[in-house]
């Protein structure tokens, strides 16, 4: 019946964990480089396969054009809404693109949670072949910012990697988890989780109670649009700014040399968490190479304004919670960009207290997604998450205004009824919109989905329909309305205003399967094709050894012609003609075989055929 | 509708073993998730009687030991339908947590229960009382904005504002507390089981009193956002 994992589906990283019921511990699961870190980067081969993580890293590099990184930053986002990482990233962004977007990749495109369900699909085979057993339930965790497209987006993606998505954790009260359970605090926790793309602040309250433990979210605040990521937009910025003034080179032109002065960048960040100077270095193949010293002090004049950012959120989640930072127990800090010593010290300042960092700040989300994953997969409950709705859910009145019918911070599942009837004789449609977000006015908020009600023909104010707005465990909204004169249930089609149709996600689940099926054939056209070019070269090698000279002449037109025929389909793409035409050349070349049977040479061919048989 | 202490609660039929149950979340017999019982209120879902003065500490107990048992966690593994119910059960027991733990809440939720919650027709009206007070500190806004428009923001007048908006916000606190021994004379008559009239007269009161409030707090939200501009 398979496994379940927690995943941690990040910006720039993914991970992979697993609840080990010998240590009672949840544990990170190793790629095939022994990383648990897996890069959050997809690449499509020129053949059409798709590549995941680290070996799709490198080709950022080299084919920058069939690559993509920090996808999640267009997860259940419009073309409208993306303009900004548009000019900083090279995502080649399809026109068509208007309520989802679509990436290019080479040619073919791709929506963001097809690419999400490629690194999905990779982790799934990192687990798999960890535990030798097939894995088919996650608990995939989101920033607690997220909204509902957003939400809906990475869970459609768990669908298309083949994974039944048991719940939705919010990174911060999964990180949370991990902790609580490490360190068995109680008490009032704020979690600080400034990731690659995402930033979110969660303030919890860890109670004991004779059930269990609870872990409850009092309050929670981020921004979808501001992680590690854009401190590296900041400095290529003004690297490319320095460069271009030294060099007069304008090196935003060519994509190659982005993504090699981005790795370099990157590296002097990390390094500036411990060292006060670091070299930066940009070689070009003509002319001098571009050299400048970055000091910490500097680096922290930077990236001042963009750690200060974070603190809006930090005193809006504070307010909300109805507490001073005095009240807070304990402070942890989460994700990879927690590392800067600016953004711990800031931190540190606000709430009088040092953030906790034992645990490692990538693992931790993954981890406790993998403790909420047992939980839910054994029915064995040890401890309760009881998270809230980030953002208030409203409904467009008369003159575009919003009224609120559930507040953020209510904790979730959570719901909502409002009461609707018509204003016109023989109306038969009410039209509803619903939004998400704090502002007044409908047009400064989230549209999340566009619906009309239906009614039976009737005097006006007749009707009586109840709608219910639900906001269910994974802060997805779901509708559902109920005709109070008949006591009949109506179905409501809700569009979404963002995110993909269910006829959509059918199209793509199949697909998907197609593309499961192609993967196969393609790894195994890979295979027969490395075989083919050993054995024409073995065959290529003995024909020129002076046993070749013993051949009858039909013996060597039938060779000639079947290592014409095998250089001809390996040129082809399809594996059992290529399968096919190594079976003829190696019948072909039976007796030449033989022939060289004492010499060295003849081992490559005799072997191929013994291990065939 | 009716004013009395606790929703009447008929003794539901279980979904799953068709027999009658006298849980309230849970069937007495098979020990299923049951179906949320229509009308029921939040008083209720909590077993808590219809009053207003709510010791919060028990109030959040209850919570907790109700959302370890009906939370959808505990149900992702079980039936279709369970699930569901789950979801009703869970997201009926927050909002009526979200609803019960503030008072300003908790007594418009009661008042509505009872139809006895009329907001005012006209929210821009001010109460007569508060009139000449009202009008003064609609003339200082509207100094502010054309002094404002002009180019100027002279001291002197965010002073005004300034104490404007501290004396309203002490009449804020004062309705407040006024509602606060609303709420104890409302438990009497709860305790007491007072004729309806009574109770009438309670909750008339109350809602005059809530209205007042919201006029005030847009009063002071209006003073407040003009003085941060």
């Amino acid at each position: 019946m398979g496994r379940t994992v927690g995943i941690d589906l990040g910006t720039t990283n993914s991970l992979v964990a697993y609840m080990d019921v010998t240590t009672g511990r949840p544990k990170c699961i190793p790629g095939p480089y022994g990383e648990t870190l897996c890069p959050s980067v997809v690449s499509l081969d020129a053949d059409g396969s798709v590549v995941v993580g680290e070996p799709a890293r490198r080709r950022l590099l080299t084919q920058p054009e069939r690559s993509v990184y920090s996808v999640k930053r267009l997860m259940g986002r419009g073309l409208a809404d993306v303009q900004d990482e548009l000019k900083i990233f090279p995502f080649r962004v399809d026109p068509a693109s208007e309520s989802v977007i679509r990436v290019r990749l080479g040619e073919r495109v791709f929506t963001p949670p097809e690419i999400s369900a490629f690194i999905l699909r990779e982790l799934k085979n990192w687990a798999e072949a960890y535990f030798g057993e097939s894995v088919e339930r996650a608990v995939i965790t989101v920033p607690a910012y997220f909204n509902d497209a957003q939400r809906q987006a990475t869970k459609d993606a768990g669908r298309l990697a083949g994974l039944e998505v048991l719940r939705l954790v919010n990174e911060p009260t999964a990180a949370a988890l991990a902790y609580g359970l490490h360190e068995e605090q109680r008490g009032r926790v704020a979690v600080y989780d400034l990731g690659g793309g995402t930033f979110d602040i969660s303030i919890l309250k860890l109670i004991s109670t004779s059930a269990g433990d609870i872990y409850q979210v009092l309050a929670t605040n981020g921004d979808t649009h501001l992680g590690g990521d854009d401190i590296d937009n900041l400095l290529q910025t003004i690297i490319f700014r320095d460069v271009f003034d030294a060099t007069g080179r304008d090196l935003s032109q060519d994509p190659l040399l982005v993504q090699e002065v981005r790795k370099a960048l990157i590296n002097v960040k990390h390094q500036l968490s411990t060292e006060d100077a670091v070299p930066l270095l940009i070689s070009f193949s003509d002319g001098d190479p571009f050299k400048k010293f970055i000091r910490r002090d500097t680096f922290d004049k930077l990236i001042g304004e963009f750690v200060d950012r974070t603190m809006g959120p930090v005193k809006q989640a504070m307010a909300d919670a109805r507490l001073r930072p005095a009240e807070i127990d304990e402070v942890v800090l989460v994700g990879g960009a927690t590392r800067t010593p600016l953004v711990r010290r800031t931190v540190e300042d606000f709430f009088g207290r040092k953030p906790h960092t034992e645990l490692n700040p990538d693992e931790v989300v993954a981890l406790g997604a993998a403790v909420q994953a047992d939980i839910l997969e054994s029915g064995v409950k040890s401890m309760l998450l009881l998270d809230v709705t980030p953002l208030s859910l409203g409904i467009e009145t008369y003159g575009g205004a919003v009224a609120k019918v559930i507040p953020r911070n209510s904790t979730i599942p959570a719901s909502a009824r409002e009461m609707y009837t018509t204003g016109v004789d023989n109306q038969t449609g009410i039209e509803i919109h619903v939004l998400q977000g704090e502002r007044e006015m409908a047009r400064d908020c989230r549209s999340l989905a566009r619906f009309t009600l239906k009614v039976p023909p009737a005097p006006a104010g007749l009707a009586r329909i109840e709608v219910k707005f639900l906001i269910d465990a994974n802060g997805i909204l779901q509708v559902a309305a109920r005709d109070l004169h008949s006591e009949e249930q109506r179905s409501v089609e809700v569009q979404p205003s963002y995110g993909l149709s269910g006829a959509e996600i059918e199209r793509m689940l199949e697909d998907s399967i197609q593309y499961a099926e192609q993967d196969f054939a393609e790894r195994q056209l890979i295979e027969a094709r490395n075989e083919a070019e050993i054995m024409l070269k073995a065959t290529a090698k003995v024909l020129e050894s002076e046993r070749a000279a013993e051949l009858i002449v039909e013996e060597r037109t039938a060779i000639d012609a079947a290592v014409s025929a095998l250089r001809q389909a390996a040129a082809q793409s399809d594996y059992k003609l290529v399968r096919a035409k190594i079976d003829e050349l190696n019948q072909a070349t039976m007796r030449l075989a033989e022939l060289t049977m004492n010499q060295a040479v003849s081992a490559a061919l005799e072997g191929k055929r013994l291990a065939e048989v | 509708m009716s004013t009395s202490i606790s929703a009447p609660t008929p003794p539901l039929v279980c979904w799953s073993c068709q027999e009658k149950s006298l849980g309230a979340h849970f069937c007495s017999n098979c020990g299923k998730i049951l179906q949320v019982p229509r009308g029921i209120d939040y008083f209720a879902f909590f077993g808590l009687p219809r009053k207003l003065r709510v010791d919060l500490d028990d109030l959040e107990k209850r919570f907790h030991e109700l959302s370890w048992r009906l939370h959808p966690d505990n149900f992702v593994r079980a039936s279709e339908r369970e699930r569901e119910l789950a979801v009703d059960h869970g997201s009926r027991l927050n909002d009526a947590y979200r609803t019960l733990r503030e008072p300003i809440a908790r007594v418009e939720y009661l008042l509505a229960l009872a139809g006895a919650r009329n907001e005012s027709q006209q929210r821009q009206q001010a109460p007569p009382e508060l009139l000449e007070e009202v009008f003064e500190l609609n003339e200082s806004l509207e100094e502010l904005r054309r002094t404002r428009a002009a180019g100027g923001a002279p001291a002197g007048l965010r002073a005004q504002l300034e104490a404007a908006r501290k004396e309203f916000q002490e009449k804020l606190a004062e309705v407040d507390a006024q509602l606060e021994r609303a709420f104890g004379e409302w438990d009497a008559a709860v305790d007491d089981q007072a004729q309806e009239d009574a109770r009438k007269k309670v909750m008339s009161r109350m809602n005059e009193l809530l209205n007042r409030r919201s006029y005030i707090r847009n009063l002071v939200g209006n003073v407040a956002q003009e003085l941060e501009t």
